[in-house]
Parts: structure tokens; sequence; C-alpha cells
């Protein structure tokens, strides 16, 4: 902990100058996303593409990419928002939206989908993948949460629990099922590509619910910070911040998943940089990991595009090896007890 | 440490019986000495039944004639093999998981802890992958595996910077390596061809089809090997969970010790992996099952061996003969087992109001 021990107290300039810098950053990672990929383009095709003056390749290849630039906006800001909301509820560094068994709740869905259904669209797996998510959040949620003493072991646990059963099912249903093994091997990697408006528009409105849950929440989270017996002491509802945050959390987690698929470690280590950047207090933390963790995606999904060209490597496995060597390097500086 | 919970004996009570051998002293309750003797009784009982059930079943009264190889005809294949191999495969892995488990969880006092936690399986399972995708067929996928989880452990012990001594660093490591490593493994899944990628998506979830003796002789030597090291250990590390300043006071060397057993889990672990693939959830729940059962302090080691034995063995009876487990691996079985019982212990436990 740092000398301000108030953690409310906000500084307004700093943080708009921090928030102004990470709109800025965002605006450049979505014009990277633009410009580059399989045939680099110049900002100013880029421009002239948008504008209706370009060829209609240049166009083509352009709007291509318009999608895949928006689905990496708004699952970035979920997933890091989410982390956000886990870490600061659990009050655990580690948390991470995957905790409550989203990613296994919805790849449980998935498969069963397939299964029944045979292979269908990305479009039509987010309808299946969301309500799995939300099930899986949830009913860890309902039995991690019994008792309400706000003992978040229990809730690590459920979720561990609920994530154990529904991978064994989801193995157990793909490896005798070829053709579901076949589809379910290439959504469990998370990625941005191939995935339309469409798909965006059908997990908008849990993701919206779950960003306005969290601007609701977001000063109690500050109050919770201090310690279950200080929040008390001060007045803040803490039964209130914590379940309407999870809630959110999840919604957010959920929708995400649903849509790309399971993206490893942006919920993990966004909120880490947002604490350095931000500080300590949720007012700022919250906007501002709505525009880290956009930025960190979309350069992410660049990297993939651009390394290994001409093939493309998905978006969860560049997040998965940029994303653990962070995690390395802030092991190091842990403190512990000799 | 929340003195209430420490131990408190009545002063009256006789101290228990005391085991030596050489240098080596261990304390054995009446418990514990009764729970190895049924765990024995229902290894053996599980291990008969992986023998004699099936179409292919040899009947239990020759089983003893086909053990010392005077079997015959389709005794004998099916002893040499099929099923036998199988069996001591599962036996082998099993007590090296369950001793695997029983040192890390003590010695991290961390009942969730087990070398998986820190990305053993998940480098194992990158390992395998690495070898099946970029160097097919020349390098066996075992080999492979074991590579992996070498290099994951290397990658953990390295970026905690203080090696394996502290418990919080080494799970915070293990974290970011298992998901790097997992995530190249779903990435070479999902760029193989579709038969192949089956395969090696059965291995990855731990697997006991088609094992050989060559494979029972490598886990039986890790775990043979280790013994000695166990019997040295198992009272360092039983002090040591009273905490590392009274470890220190009492001339433990709690460090060192911590290190030794941490290096030690992770070998037995890795002989495991190697010759049965990562096995979800064996090395968590034995010790957690003998520490109930015993209820004795300290790490178990000879009742967590046995009843990881027996639970990787009736695992595998299941896979072969329950209807819903016909040739998936075993692991997938380990995995929901573990899940449920994760999940019972949790709901007994906070009915009791611990945790």
């Amino acid at each position: 902990m740092k000398t301000r021990t108030v953690p409310g107290r906000a500084r307004p300039a700093r943080a708009a100058l921090v928030l102004g810098a990470g709109g800025a950053a965002l605006a450049g990672a979505v014009l990277l996303s633009l410009v580059a990929g399989g045939r680099p383009t110049t900002p100013l095709e880029v421009w002239q593409a948008l504008a209706g003056g370009a060829d209609a390749y240049t166009t083509t290849v352009v709007e291509s990419r318009i999608p895949r630039t928006v689905m990496g906006i708004v699952a970035g800001a979920a997933l890091a928002l989410a982390g956000t909301l886990m870490q600061g509820v659990t009050r655990n560094p580690l948390a991470d939206p995957g905790l409550l068994g989203v990613n296994a709740g919805a790849a449980a869905a998935v498969v069963t989908a397939t299964a029944l259904l045979g292979p269908t669209s990305v479009a039509a797996t987010v309808w299946w993948a969301l309500p799995g998510a939300l099930a899986a959040g949830l009913a860890a949620y309902a039995v991690g949460s019994r008792g309400g003493d706000g003992g978040m072991v229990r809730l690590i646990l459920a979720g561990a629990v609920v994530s154990a059963v529904l991978t064994a099912y989801v193995q157990a249903v793909a490896l005798s099922m070829p053709e579901v093994f076949d589809s379910y091997r290439y959504w469990v990697v998370g990625s941005l590509a191939g995935r339309g408006y469409d798909v965006v528009l059908s997990v908008l409105p849990v993701i919206a619910a779950g960003v306005a849950l969290a601007l609701l929440v977001m000063g109690g989270l500050n109050a919770l910070a201090l310690g279950e017996e200080a929040a008390v002491a001060t007045g803040a509802n803490t039964t209130w911040t914590r379940t309407a945050g999870l809630v959110a959390a999840t919604l957010l987690a959920a929708g995400a998943t649903a849509a790309a698929g399971p993206i490893a470690f942006v919920g993990l280590a966004v909120p880490h940089i947002v604490r350095a950047l931000a500080g300590v207090d949720f007012r700022a933390q919250v906007p501002f990991s709505l525009l880290v963790g956009p930025t960190l995606l979309l350069v992410a999904d660049v990297l993939g595009r651009t390394v290994v060209r001409p093939t493309e490597l998905m978006v969860g496995v560049v997040t998965a090896f940029v994303g653990s060597p962070v995690l390395l390097y802030v092991v190091r500086r842990m403190r512990e007890a000799p | 440490m929340n003195p209430d919970r420490l131990p408190s004996r009545p002063p009256a009570r006789r101290r228990p019986p005391v085991l030596r051998l050489g240098p080596v002293a261990l304390p054995v309750g009446p418990r514990s000495l009764l729970w190895c003797a049924l765990t024995l009784a229902a290894v053996a009982g599980a291990a008969v039944a992986t023998l004699a059930l099936g179409d292919l079943g040899i009947s239990p009264a020759r089983i003893p004639a086909v053990v010392a190889g005077a079997g015959e005809g389709t005794e004998a294949f099916v002893f040499d093999r099929l099923r036998g191999p199988r069996l001591a495969v599962a036996l082998g892995a099993g007590a090296a998981l369950g001793l695997s488990g029983a040192l890390f969880q003590s010695v991290t006092r961390n009942p969730l802890g087990s070398p998986d936690v820190i990305g053993l399986g998940a480098g194992a399972g990158a390992g395998a992958a690495f070898v099946a995708l970029v160097l097919p067929g020349t390098v066996p996928v075992p080999l492979g595996a074991l590579a992996g989880a070498f290099l994951a452990m290397l990658v953990v012990y390295t970026a905690t910077g203080t090696g394996l001594r502290h418990p919080g660093r080494l799970i915070v490591a293990g974290i970011g390596v298992a998901a790097m490593a997992q995530a190249f493994t779903h990435f070479v899944v999902s760029v193989m061809a579709r038969d192949q990628a089956g395969v090696l998506s059965a291995y990855i979830n731990g697997s006991l089809n088609a094992r050989s003796w060559e494979h029972a002789a490598i886990v039986w030597a890790a775990v043979s090997a280790a013994v000695p090291l166990l019997l040295y250990l198992s009272g360092p590390v039983a002090v040591n969970e009273m905490g590392d300043e009274l470890a220190d006071a009492l001339g433990a060397a709690a460090g060192r010790t911590r290190t030794l057993a941490v290096v030690l889990s992770v070998l037995l672990s890795a002989a495991a992996v190697a010759v049965a693939g990562p096995i979800a959830f064996v090395a968590l729940t034995a010790p957690q099952i003998a520490r109930r059962l015993s209820g004795a302090p300290g790490p178990n080691l000879a009742l967590s061996a046995l009843v990881g034995a027996l639970l990787l063995v009736a695992a595998d009876l299941a896979v072969q003969h329950l209807p819903i487990g016909e040739g998936l691996p075993v692991g997938i079985f380990t995995l929901a087992f573990g899940g449920v019982y994760l999940g019972y212990l949790l709901v007994r436990e906070w009915r009791k109001g611990v945790l």
C-alpha cells in the first residue's frame, strides 16, 4: 500500500490525464487493427477506404477488419472489467473471470449444442454459450455464497468444482464424438476472427448490463478494499456490493467468452496494469479498464495476424504468451515472509 | 496458524508407538495401521477385479498361478499383454501421485496443492503436443511429455527467483506457466489433422490404454527409488507443518526440507506423467482422503500412496466396464470424480462451519 491510506480520495487532474492517455492508446490500437494484416495497408489507404475513395480491393480488405476490431473492443473491455471486479470483490490479485466456471460452462454448452445439432456457425454457437456460461457462473455463486458470510475461499473452490465437473463432461463428449471434437478444438482457443456484427450484437445487451452494474458498485468496491470490518463500520452495504460485483463480472465474462471463446489472461493481467497506472480508486479503475482491455486485446490480435504471416495465431494463444511473462515478472516482486 | 486448531492432547494420553529403522523413527498410530490394511485389501480387491472382469477375464482361482507365470493360452496373453501391464502401471502411477500430492500439500500447507497446480501436467501436455506436431514419429510422445514437464518446472523455478521455498510464489508462477502451456496445447490441437489431434487429446487427459511392462518398470523404479528419501523426509516434513519458525527452532531447516520435498514430489509426478499422461485430481484427493481416514497429523505418506493406487485402479476399472466410460481416457473419470469429491468435501466442511 502506498502512502495514501484512504482510497476514496480521487485526484481529478491525474485521473483525467490517465484516462486521456488510455483513450489515445485505444485509438492507436484501433487504427493498428485496421491497418495491419495479411495484406498490409497504410493509414492513408484506411482513411480513403472508410471515406469511400479507395479501390474496391482495398475497401474490401479494410472493411473485413472492422467487425473483428469491434469484437476486440467489446470483448477486451468486458474481460478487463470483469477481472477488475473479480479482483476487487475477492480482494485477491489473482482472481480471474474464469474462476467462477464461466469458461467451462460456455464450453459445455457449445459441446452439447454441437453434439445434438451438428456443427453450427459461430453466430449460432453464441446462443448456447451465453446461457451456459451464465448458468455455470451463477451456479458456482449460488453454491459458494451460501451462508453469506462472504467466504471468498468457498466461492473460489465452488468455481473450481463446477469447472472440473464441466470440463470432464466436455472432454468425455468431445473425445467420444469426432465431429464435436473437431469444432470444439477451434472454439476453445479463443479468437476474434470470423465474428460478424450479429455475434457482437447478440452479446452486447449482456455486456452493457454488466457495465452498468459495474458503474453502480464501483464506489462500494472502494469501501470493500478497506476490509470487511472497516467497510461495515463505514456503513457500506458489503453484501450488495459483493453480489452485484460478482453478477456483473459473470455477465461480462459470459458475454465475452460466448462471442470470442475463452481468452486467457486479459482479465487477470489488465487489472494489475490499471492499478499501477490509475491508482487504487475503483471509480478510476473501472473506466480505465474499459480502455486498457480493448487496447491490449487489439494489439495481441494484430501480433497474431502479423508474426506468422501468411497464417494467423489465434488471439487466445497470443494473450497467454504475452500475459504469462508479465505474471512471472509480478511473481518476483511478490513479498512473502522468508 | 490459529492456536485453537492445534491438536490438543490430554496430558495423560500415551505417546503413540514408534517404528524405528536405523536413524529413522516414525510414529505409527493404530488407526493409521488399520486403515492402511483396509486400503491395501481394497487395492487387492480392485486389482483382482481388473484381471477377472469382462469377456477375457481370468478366473479369480487361476490368478495366483497366472501371475506366477504358469498361465496358459488366453490367460497368459491377457495377463502379459493386456491387463497385467495396465494394472501395474495404474498401481504404480496411483501410488506415485498419492505420495507426490501428500508431500506437496504438507510442505506448502495448502490442501489444494499438487504438482498439477504448479503447471506440471500442463507442461507435460504441451511437451507431448510439441513432439506430436513438430517431430511426429521420431520422438516418443511420453518422452516429450516428460521433457515438457521438466521444462515447465524449470521455468517455474527460475521465475520465482527464490527457488522452490516460497509456496505462494510457486503457485502464482505455476498458474502463468500452466496458462502458457495450455494455450500452446490448444493451438497445436487446433492446427493438427483431426485423427492425430484426437489421439493426442486422449493422451493429454491421462490414459492407461495400451501400456506395456516397460511403462510399469519405469514408474515402479521411480517409486522404489523414492522410498528411502521418503523415510528420511517424513520426520522433517511433519515438523514443518507446525510452521517454519518452530521447525527451524527444532533444527529441521524448514527451507531445505521444503525444497527437497517439492523436488521429490515433482519427480514422482513426472514418473506418473511419463507412463500415464497427466491424470487429474489423484494427487489432490488421495492425501485428503488419507488424512481424513487416519486422523493423524503429518503427511500420511503410506496411506496416501495406497489411496492413490486404489483411486486410479478403481477409476480405470470403471472406465473399462461402465457403459458410459467405454474407451475414454481414465483422466476424464478422475477429473469428474475429483470434482464431485471436492464439492462433497466443501459442503461437509461448510456444514461444520470449518471453512
